[in-house]
């Protein structure tokens, strides 16, 4: 009897770490696929990486820093608005002052303030949280809109000079902006006790209530971490394009739910969470869509990429969600 | 059992991508291979585009055309033309106005050919970009066309008598329907925070962000205006049906939008689009009596532009810079002026066939020769 249990439990735990590296092969089979289809169409492997690269790094920083707000069981809509409100006051600052680093401290102050907006109406009002992000979602479109459209004028966009970021504008500094947040959130999450809590509370708020863990300390720390992805995530926007329009980035909401969940993580947060997760996943899903539309090209329908990528999405939750479909707590 | 489970759907999933792969591995066998850049994709007038490209110009050449997706942002845009690139695309025409300067940029950056067919340069813009290497110049309504294009189509109602209009500004603040509306209040005799002169109308229109009826003074009345498409938009319309306008005034996509609504409301209406199967309809069969349109072909020229650019020919003005030919709207104002240019660009025999276009490509072609073509259809 008690051989039978250990060997249910061996399976349990083997079938689990199966789960966990599920996504990395995922990444690793997506990559293969995606150079040998580029490949075997004769284009130039060397570009198309730098694209997938440019592409998938702004959604994997934005989507990094808001591991922090899903693992509370929470989620944050508003992310694409806030890069876009970012971005704009940061190309406003810039033409205003010439300056590369008043810039940056707009780009992230701006960043920072509306994600801790969003936390404290949450608090002051005993809202959930992604209900204020809702919010900001509308309030954020449309004041950048008003300022991108009206400054823009004919243009239809703001910028700045294509000088300022282009030097910038390269895959290694890019990789180490990538690699310092990533460590930065990875010591945060796996190394401090604030990124245990924030998976303790994720995983029962009831719970973590009864042994004293305050709500609002820890989403105060998820949305300043998110607000830093974000400014991170506008800044390299601007790197890449430097200029703003009314749909910048808009996107990237659901680009981060969606990698989150190829990046193997439950999207109700807890311990199980991965600060991986967003990195894996959002490489993954913009591998996954440049196959689609490398598979479907010539355009045989418009749509149908996303048709498939949604059925791959169901399938992802569906496998990944077998190992945690139970009515106990992970252990 | 759940691993195996697991494990099983992962394979699956592997096999039927590496069989999707398979599927994939064809190459491209044409001399010229062009990328499009599209934002609008699902659009009557995009479509019309789409079918000439491939229907007719890439039967006639030895080219193929690539298409992208609907495209957001300027990001998305740059993405686009870095692929193009690597598939080995010698040219890009757009369709997409995100952000023209990088795409012009990117274009040059990889040695592409790049072209704009629809939503033209501003001055400043084209006076910047006109003698990069790459561009091989722009064909459309300038924004003083568009302008144009609205006023002539206030002048028509105002000649008709009318007294009483609702007007649909499409997609405000877009520049191109910014223009139009403009030209629209300037042709019903109207002025807009006391001005009918285009930049100080369109200044106004930019910081409003819309019409404001309130800043429309004139004879005829301003009854109800609406914008966008949105939750809101049927109640709007429907507002501004009830308001019993003796018009309708459109600058883009009312056809699309409203035609059922304004045919059973009896409202006659007029809009900027594309000259289209589903317009005939509404010109003969509903209450559209005013069309200002492109057509399918009129795109034609651009691929001459590019198709010249390509085989060493790339069209420059007397300045040595890239050629800006403006293009205006042709007219409808009935079922019978609809044909004469609807079945005249289908099928078989665009307006710009091929015999048309071979007048337009070639190594002697010239600037004058693009220049009286152009400005004569």
């Amino acid at each position: 009897m008690e051989t039978g249990t250990l060997k249910k439990k061996s399976g349990g735990t083997a079938g689990r770490h199966l789960v966990d590296l599920l996504p990395f092969l995922a990444l690793a089979v997506l990559f293969a696929l995606f150079c040998a289809i580029v490949k075997g169409k004769g284009y130039r492997l060397d570009i198309y990486l730098k694209t997938i690269f440019n592409q998938g790094v702004v959604l994997a920083v934005v989507a990094t820093g808001a591991i922090f707000i899903y693992t509370l069981g929470s989620f944050d809509i508003s992310l694409g608005a806030s890069t876009l409100f970012a971005a704009t006051m940061g190309v406003l600052t810039y033409n205003a002052t010439e300056s590369l680093p008043l810039m940056l401290l707009a780009i992230f102050g701006t960043a920072i303030a509306c994600s801790l907006f969003s936390s404290a109406l949450a608090s002051a009002f005993h809202i959930p949280a992604f209900v204020t992000t809702v919010a900001m979602l509308s309030v954020l479109s449309a004041v950048s809109a008003q300022i991108i459209t009206t400054r823009g004028g004919s243009l239809g966009g703001i910028g700045i000079p294509k000088p300022v970021v282009k030097p910038l504008d390269n895959p290694p500094f890019k990789i180490a902006l990538l690699a310092a947040f990533f460590l930065l959130c990875f010591f945060v999450f796996q190394l401090t006790k604030a990124g245990r809590r924030q998976k303790f509370i994720g995983g029962n708020l009831v719970c973590a209530r009864l042994t004293g863990i305050s709500y609002n300390k820890y989403a105060i720390l998820a949305f300043t971490m998110a607000g830093i992805g974000v400014g991170l995530g506008a800044f390299l926007t601007l790197v890449y394009t430097p200029s703003v329009t009314a749909t910048t980035a808009s996107g990237i909401g659901m680009s981060i739910f969606v990698a989150i969940v190829f990046g193997g993580m439950p999207i109700s947060g807890g311990a199980r969470s991965r600060i991986h997760a967003a990195l894996v996943g959002g490489f993954s899903y913009i591998l996954l869509n440049n196959i689609l539309e490398l598979v479907l090209e010539g355009g045989s329908a418009y749509g149908l990429t996303q048709i498939v990528s949604a059925v791959f999405f169901l399938a992802v939750v569906y496998v990944t969600s077998m190992n945690y479909r139970t009515a106990l707590l992970p252990r | 059992m759940k691993t195996r489970k697991m494990t099983k759907t992962m394979l699956t999933g592997i096999a039927l991508a590496g069989a999707l792969a398979a599927t994939a591995m064809t190459a491209s066998a044409a001399d010229l291979k062009i990328g499009v850049l599209v934002a609008d994709v699902s659009g009557e007038e995009a479509q019309g585009f789409r079918s000439y490209y491939e229907n007719y110009i890439a039967e006639n050449y030895d080219v193929e055309f690539v298409y992208t997706d609907a495209l957001e942002d300027a990001a998305g845009e740059k993405a686009a033309i870095e692929k193009f690139a690597s598939q080995g695309c010698q040219a890009i025409i757009s369709l997409s106005s995100s952000d023209r300067a990088t795409q012009i940029d990117t274009c040059d950056e990889y040695g592409v050919y790049y072209a704009i067919a629809s939503g033209v340069l501003d001055d400043e813009l084209f006076e910047t970009y006109k003698g990069y290497e790459y561009f091989a110049g722009q064909v459309g309504p300038g924004n003083a066309t568009e302008f144009e294009a609205g006023k002539a189509m206030g002048e028509y109602f105002k000649a008709q008598g009318v007294t009483s209009v609702a007007m649909y500004g499409a997609f405000i603040p877009n520049p191109m329907h910014v223009f139009r509306a403009a030209g629209v209040i300037a042709g019903l005799g109207d002025t807009y925070g006391g001005t009918n002169d285009m930049y100080e109308m369109i200044g106004q229109i930019f910081a409003d962000q819309k019409i404001d009826p309130a800043k429309v003074e004139g004879d005829v009345a301003l009854t109800a205006y609406l914008q966008g498409y949105g939750d809101t938009t049927t109640d709007e319309i429907n507002a501004a049906i009830q308001k019993e306008p003796e018009a309708f005034l459109s600058v883009g996509m009312a056809t699309t939008f409203f035609t059922q609504m304004l045919n059973e409301a009896g409202i006659p209406f007029a809009d900027i689009d594309s000259f289209t199967q589903a317009n005939g309809t509404a010109i003969k069969e509903g209450q559209l009596v005013y069309l200002a349109g492109k057509y399918s072909s009129s795109i034609g020229p651009v691929f001459a532009l590019i198709k010249n650019a390509v085989d060493g020919n790339p069209i420059r003005d007397e300045e040595g810079n890239a050629p800006s030919f403006s293009q205006g709207y042709l007219v409808a104002t009935d079922g019978e002026s609809f044909d004469e240019y609807y079945v005249a660009d289908n099928g078989d025999a665009p307006i710009y066939d091929k015999e048309t276009l071979d007048s337009i490509i070639g190594a002697d072609v010239t600037y004058e020769d693009f220049k009286a073509l152009v400005e004569s259809k």
